[in-house]
């Protein structure tokens, strides 16, 4: 801790960043910190109720925030892979941000706890068993020593994609119909990801009104599977649209399972390399689905 | 809504509720409480539910929903997750259908008869929005589904124990056990609750099932007066505010630094709202049900939306997240009160529960109030002051 708030320190004195964006203590556990003087820079903090993809402060739709300057963002494996996915779209100017990349050894998966907690199989985020990025690549700095592995949680998230697989068609409908069912349109999945980056959603659009904005079911289906398609090789399993869901919805189940379709038809797994090919910005000549050869 | 006195106590057995409840679910009316998932429906629902409980899905939520007995009904600590307000402006509702012949246009408007309905065990916080909003709902138009749903409704809140630190009603002038917008009050005691009526709708209600309750003893009026007193001097330990002054400092320091720039951390994402027992404010949209006939309804919207204010040139008054955090503090605490003579909150904590970006109100409150109450104490710049961490990033061309 005391080599990334010396660290941020620096970097705010020496004038590289305008901002450190990291985690601070709140009333209710971890949370977000904008630290603009060096003294604040005695705020930060990293431990695994660090959650919060900072990313997604790096939007284009946050003009209040490009408003902060120069930013310096603090970020685990998972969330420098949305860093890589705006870099990928074009959505971020390199040189705008500062990574300073954290070793992680996975996080809560019910992060508001007023002190920091030792994972257990029980408490580890599921989509942290197995990750692959807990050393963040692409970041300019490293800091914090090195973790153990994330332990093994009850049920992975890949068991309890196939737990639902496993349904007959008709229950996996009422499933998901029940699941949706309870959505209330707020659009937190939408707003605290670090990719929805488009400047007016589709769901906003009225002329025509493409997707229904009222909670009935046919609205609710429609909603949930523009937000799933729309992230279908982009989403990075930061899980932050689940755990913003006000009612509970198991969005993490909907994007692995796409990242499981996308990988098996597309051979493409999301990554933090920005250079990476993906399957909707890349052409090939011996692509396997026969329509777009 | 016509308040009254508190009647004297009447004690309700727990194995009287259930045939209180029944019958009133024989007379036809609905009851409501918070209760844990519905059974399923059908073998296939009961699948889904099995799934849903294998992979850790909705377990101990409570939700208000209506019960086909009393034994559904969690009359305990928890908190629904989203408030009462729903019974009375559901998510979204049809307000008319419409259907085009030649140049004429038939309106068919939305039944407005509401069903009769009976709350037991609502949080006091929720029962209390109800008569808060009820006067925006009543200002320059009287809601008839509003109205009509709260005439037909008759809520017996429970006293609340406290459910955690983000509980602040005593701090905007309600309380644990209090009865506002409600009919009467439950409190826990030994064996069952101590029930009061607090309106007329609420004694009639005691009057009709006068077999179902007994007399309070002298012994259970005490344990009902000591969970009452250890939850308020609970509650208030958590924040102490002026409002009068909250709301004179907000209407007066629209560009203050601490006000205009608390929407750093804040997503946008409008979960807040849904869970508000009092934000009250709904988007009017007109579905096609294919050519030539369709249906205008209302659903939930909220101010934390880009979309709220985007005027149709594309300009948008409040552009940006500090602007419409602004707007909800704004609202809730200057405009309404203002307006109406009331904030627009109940200390519920909802919002600081469902916010998992930390936007805190209890905590920006506290800071507000100390601005306004000691202005002094506050400067933006130093670390000592609340003011620091609530928000309060200058832009760097300001710094």
């Amino acid at each position: 801790m005391n080599e990334l708030r010396q660290l941020a320190r620096e970097l705010l004195v020496d004038e590289k960043v305008d901002v450190v964006i990291g985690w601070e203590d709140g009333r209710r556990g971890a949370r977000p910190a904008f630290v603009t003087a060096a003294d604040d820079a005695e705020r930060l903090i990293f431990d695994t109720r660090c959650v919060h993809n900072l990313a997604t402060y790096l939007s284009p739709r946050r003009s209040h925030l490009a408003e902060l300057g120069k930013v310096g963002l603090v970020v685990k494996g998972c969330d420098a892979k949305a860093v890589a996915g705006l870099l990928r779209e074009a959505q971020l100017p390199r040189d705008r941000v500062v990574l300073i990349g954290v070793r992680c050894g996975g996080v809560l998966e019910v992060p508001d706890l007023p002190q920091p907690a030792e994972l257990t199989s029980e408490t580890v985020a599921p989509r942290c068993f197995r990750c692959d990025v807990r050393e963040p690549h692409l970041a300019d700095h490293l800091v914090g020593e090195e973790r153990p592995d994330p332990p093994r949680p009850p049920m992975t998230i890949d068991e309890r994609v196939a737990a639902v697989d496993a349904l007959p068609v008709e229950q996996r409908w009422e499933f998901w119909v029940g699941q949706f069912s309870k959505c209330v349109r707020c659009y937190a999945c939408r707003q605290v990801c670090p990719l929805c980056v488009c400047d007016r959603c589709i769901a906003d659009k009225s002329l025509p009104q493409w997707v229904e904005s009222a909670s009935h079911p046919r609205g609710n289906l429609a909603w949930n599977l523009v937000r799933a398609l729309h992230l279908a090789g982009r989403c990075v399993n930061c899980g932050e649209c689940e755990r913003f869901c006000p009612v509970g919805i198991p969005l993490s189940l909907v994007n692995r399972k796409l990242q499981q379709v996308v990988k098996q038809r597309f051979g493409y797994v999301v990554s933090d390399d920005p250079e990476a090919a993906t399957p909707v910005g890349d052409y090939r000549l011996d692509d396997a689905q026969e329509f777009i050869r | 809504m016509s308040e009254r006195p508190r009647e004297d106590p009447v004690f309700l057995a727990a194995d009287a509720l259930d045939g209180l409840a029944g019958d009133l679910i024989a007379a036809g009316t609905e009851v409501v409480g918070p209760a844990r998932a519905d059974e399923p429906a059908s073998p296939a629902a009961a699948a889904a539910a099995a799934a849903a409980a294998a992979a850790g899905l909705d377990k101990d939520v409570l939700e208000y929903r209506a019960v086909s007995r009393a034994a559904d009904l969690a009359l305990g600590p928890g908190m629904p997750r989203l408030s009462l307000k729903g019974l009375y402006l559901p998510q979204n509702e049809a307000l008319f259908a419409w259907r085009q012949r030649g140049s004429d246009i038939e309106i068919e408007p939305a039944p407005t008869g509401a069903r009769t309905r009976v709350v037991l065990g609502a949080k006091p916080c929720d029962a209390a929005a109800l008569a808060i909003v009820d006067d925006v709902m009543n200002w320059d138009y009287a809601d008839a589904l509003w109205n009509g749903r709260r005439e037909a409704t008759t809520v017996f809140v429970l006293a609340c124990g406290v459910e955690d630190d983000s509980c602040f009603c005593a701090a905007v002038g309600l309380a644990p056990d209090g009865s506002r917008g409600a009919d009467g009050l439950l409190t826990p005691v030994e064996g069952g609750w101590l029930v009061e009526a607090t309106s007329e709708k609420g004694a009639a209600l005691v009057a009709a099932h006068a077999a179902r309750f007994g007399a309070a003893s002298a012994e259970r009026r005490e344990q009902a007066a000591a969970f009452r007193r250890t939850a308020s001097e609970r509650v208030a330990t958590h924040l102490e505010i002026d409002a009068d002054s909250v709301r004179d400092w907000i209407a007066t320091h629209f560009d203050d630094p601490l006000l205009a720039a608390l929407g750093v951390r804040c997503n946008g994402c409008g979960a807040c709202a849904s869970v508000c027992p009092t934000c009250h404010c709904f988007d009017i949209v007109e579905e096609s049900d294919g050519l030539g006939h369709g249906t205008r309804r209302r659903c939930w919207d909220t101010c934390q939306s880009h979309k709220f204010t985007l005027h149709a040139s594309g300009h948008n008054p409040r552009a940006d997240q500090n602007a419409r955090f602004r707007q909800r503090l704004n609202h809730k605490f200057a405009i309404y009160p203002l307006r109406f003579g009331e904030v627009l909150c109940t200390g519920c904590g909802r919002c600081a529960r469902a916010c998992h970006a930390g936007q805190d109100l209890v905590e920006i409150l506290g800071a507000i109030d100390v601005a306004a109450r000691r202005p002094d104490t506050v400067d933006v710049q130093s670390p000592e002051t609340p003011a620091r961490t609530v928000g309060a990033a200058a832009p760097a061309s300001e710094r």
